[in-house]
C-alpha cells in the first residue's frame, strides 16, 4: 500500500523539509553549514548562544523556535533520530558569540549519546558550553529515577526562558541556572489514541486497539503504563492532571503555566475541550493558571493524542516567559 | 594460513561487513519495528553507503587513518544512538592501531577490545540488557580466547561471528533495559534486538569478506 503522505523520496524528506521551512521564513531563519537551522540575523556578540538537537519529523519542533528570544541554532537529525556529534559541534561554534553556549538536550537515548560526545569534543577544543537535559515526562520513570524520564514539550518553556535570559545579557552560568530552575519545576504527561506512519519506512510506529488509548505514550510510540479503554475529554483531563499535580506537588495559590500540545492529528477542537476541564479543575483547587498555550509545538506525524504540560512559575520565570521573542512558530511582542 | 593482516585484508573484512548489512537491512528494520521505530535498517544502510565512500577514497596503507575516517563518518550519520555507539567503536579501534601497518592475531584482538572499551565509555549497557553489547561482548571474548590459544585469524573470526550470532539470538529472551525500547518492558520479550543483530551481521561479514577473498 502506498504511503499517504505528500513526500517525494523518503530519503530526501529531511533535506526537503528544511529547505521548504527556511524558504518559508527567510526573514527569520536560514540554513547554514551542514543543514543547521540558524537565525537569519545572528545574535549580537557578547551574549550567550542557545543550541538544541533532535530528530526530524516532529515539526514545528525543534527548529521552528530558532529566532530572537529563543534558539540560535538547531541541529535537526534524521526522522526520529538524533544528529551526530560533528554537526552539533559545528552548531555550538556557530552559536558562540563570545559568551558561551547553552546546549539544550531532550532526554532520549540517541540524543544524549550524541550530546555527551559533543560535550567531550567541545571540551577538548576549549569551547565554553554547558548542557541542560530536559526530562519531565512523569510516565517514563518514577520520582526516584529522574534519569529515565524523557524530554517532551518541556523543551519549549526551557528554550523560552533561557533564550530570554540570554537576550537580556545574562552570563552562561546565569542562563544555565534559569534553564535548570524551569526544568526542575515542570512536568509533562502524554496520551495517544492513534498511531503515526514513519515517513521513511511507511510503517505504523506502534499499534493500539480501536477502542484504546495509552497514557504515557512517548514521542515515538514508546510504551506508557496506562493502556486503557478510550475515555471522554473530561475524564482524560482529570486522570492526567491529577498525576501531574501530584508529581509536581502543586499547592493551593501557586501559579502554573499550562501547555496542551497536539501530537499531530488531534484537533484544536478536542484540545480546547480538554483545556476547558483542566482550567475548571485548577480553579476548583485554587491553583492559578498564570499562562497557557494550546497548539502544536512538537508533533509526531499524524499521531493522535496530546501532551499535557504544567510548570510552576515564579516572578522571574514569568517575566522571562513574557519577554519578546520572534521565531517562525512562536512570537511574543 | 592467514597470520597477519595489512590494509588490503582489513578493507576486505570491512567490505564483507558492509555487504552483509546491506543485504539484510530490511530484516534489521523489521526487527526494529517490533520494539523501536522501524528505521534501524535504513540507518545502517545510510552508514554503510557513507563507509563505502570512505573506503573507496582511502589511498594510503595507514590503518589508523582508515578506521578513524570510518569512525567519524559513522558519528556523522545522524542515526540516533547508532552513530555515537558504532562511531566510537571504530574510533576506539583506530587508536589501538596507531603506527601499525600490519596486524597479527594479538593486534587484531586488541583492536576489537579497544573498540569495545571506547563504546563502554558511551553507554552503561551490559550483556543482558538487550543491546548491541549482547553480541559484541561475546564476539570480542571469542577473539581473545582464540588469540590466547594461538588459533589462526580466519578461525578466530569465524568463532567470533558464531559468538556474536548466538549473542544476538539470546536477546530474544531478554527485556530491553536501554534505549527507546526499554519503555516497552515485557513487550520486548520474543523479539531479537536489531542493534545486536547488526553487530552479528558485521562479524559474519568480517569473516566472509576475509575468507572468500583469501581463498580465491
Amino acid at each position: 500500500m502506498p504511503m499517504k503522505k505528500f513526500i517525494n523520496k523518503p530519503e530526501n524528506v529531511v533535506k526537503e523539509l528544511l529547505e521548504g521551512y527556511t524558504l518559508a521564513y527567510p526573514d527569520k531563519v536560514r540554513l547554514a553549514g551542514n543543514n543547521l537551522v540558524v537565525r537569519a540575523i545572528p545574535k549580537v556578540m557578547g551574549k550567550v548562544g542557545i543550541v538544541t538537537l533532535g530528530g526530524s519529523g516532529h515539526e514545528p519542533g525543534l527548529s521552528g523556535f530558532v529566532g530572537e528570544g529563543m534558539l540560535d541554532v538547531s541541529v535537526p537529525g534524521e526522522i526520529f533520530a538524533a544528529p551526530g556529534a560533528p554537526r552539533c559541534l559545528e552548531a555550538i561554534r556557530l552559536a558562540d558569540r563570545g559568551a558561551g553556549v547553552l546546549f539544550v538536550v531532550l532526554n532520549h537515548a540517541g540524543d544524549v549519546l550524541s550530546a555527551n560526545m559533543t560535550m567531550e569534543l567541545a571540551k577538548k577544543q576549549g569551547l565554553k558550553v554547558k548542557m541542560i537535559l530536559t526530562h519531565e515526562d512523569i510516565s517514563s520513570g518514577d520520582r526516584d529515577h529522574p534519569e529515565d524520564r524523557r524530554g517532551l514539550v518541556g523543551f519549549f518553556p526551557v528554550y523560552k526562558v533561557s533564550g530570554a535570559a540570554a537576550e537580556a545579557g545574562a552570563s552562561l552560568d546565569e542562563v544555565l541556572a534559569i534553564a535548570d530552575r524551569m526544568e526542575r519545576n515542570m512536568r509533562t504527561l502524554a496520551v495517544a489514541v492513534k498511531t503515526a506512519t514513519h515517513p521513511s519506512t511507511g510503517e505504523a510506529i506502534f499499534t493500539l486497539g480501536d477502542d484504546e488509548m495509552e497514557i504515557g505514550m512517548g514521542q515515538h510510540g514508546e510504551a506508557g503504563t496506562g493502556r486503557m479503554k478510550l475515555k471522554t475529554a473530561d475524564k482524560t483531563a482529570e486522570i492526567m492532571l491529577a498525576q501531574l499535580l501530584e508529581d509536581l506537588e502543586v499547592r493551593q495559590g501557586e501559579e502554573l503555566l499550562v501547555i496542551l500540545n497536539g501530537a499531530g492529528a488531534t484537533t484544536l477542537m478536542e484540545l480546547f475541550i480538554v483545556f476547558r476541564r483542566v482550567s475548571q479543575i485548577l480553579a476548583q483547587k485554587k491553583i492559578k493558571m498564570a499562562r497557557s498555550l494550546v497548539g502544536e509545538y512538537i508533533t509526531t506525524q499524524e499521531q493522535a493524542g496530546f501532551q499535557m504540560h504544567i510548570a510552576r512559575m515564579d516572578p522571574d520565570l514569568l517575566s522571562l516567559w513574557d519577554a519578546p521573542c520572534d521565531t517562525p512558530y512562536f512570537v511574543v511582542r | 594460513m592467514v597470520t597477519t593482516l595489512c590494509i588490503k585484508e582489513l578493507l576486505w573484512m570491512m567490505g564483507g561487513a558492509i555487504e552483509k548489512v546491506k543485504c539484510e537491512h530490511k530484516v534489521l528494520s523489521e526487527l526494529d519495528s517490533a520494539c523501536g521505530d522501524g528505521d534501524h535498517g535504513t540507518t545502517m544502510l545510510r552508514a554503510t553507503n557513507q563507509l563505502e565512500k570512505v573506503m573507496t577514497a582511502h589511498q594510503s596503507d595507514n590503518l589508523q587513518g582508515l578506521l578513524s575516517d570510518m569512525g567519524w563518518t559513522v558519528l556523522g550519520i545522524d542515526g540516533g544512538a547508532t552513530g555515537p555507539l558504532l562511531g566510537s567503536f571504530f574510533t576506539g579501534m583506530s587508536e589501538s592501531v596507531a603506527g601499525k601497518q600490519t596486524l597479527d592475531t594479538e593486534a587484531l584482538t586488541a583492536m576489537f577490545e579497544a573498540g569495545l572499551n571506547a563504546l563502554k565509555k558511551q553507554t552503561k549497557a551490559q550483556v543482558g540488557d538487550k543491546t548491541l553489547m549482547d553480541a559484541l561482548v561475546p564476539a570480542v571474548a571469542a577473539l581473545r580466547a582464540g588469540a590466547e590459544a594461538n588459533k589462526e585469524i580466519l578461525q578466530i573470526l569465524r568463532e567470533a561471528a558464531a559468538a556474536a550470532q548466538e549473542g544476538a539470538y539470546s536477546t530474544k529472551n531478554l527485556k530491553a533495559r536501554f534505549g527507546r525500547a526499554k519503555y516497552l518492558g515485557d513487550r520486548t520479550l520474543g523479539h531479537q534486538d536489531p542493534g545486536a543483530t547488526s553487530i552479528s551481521l558485521m562479524f559474519q561479514g568480517f569473516y566472509d569478506g576475509l575468507s572468500t577473498k583469501w581463498e580465491l
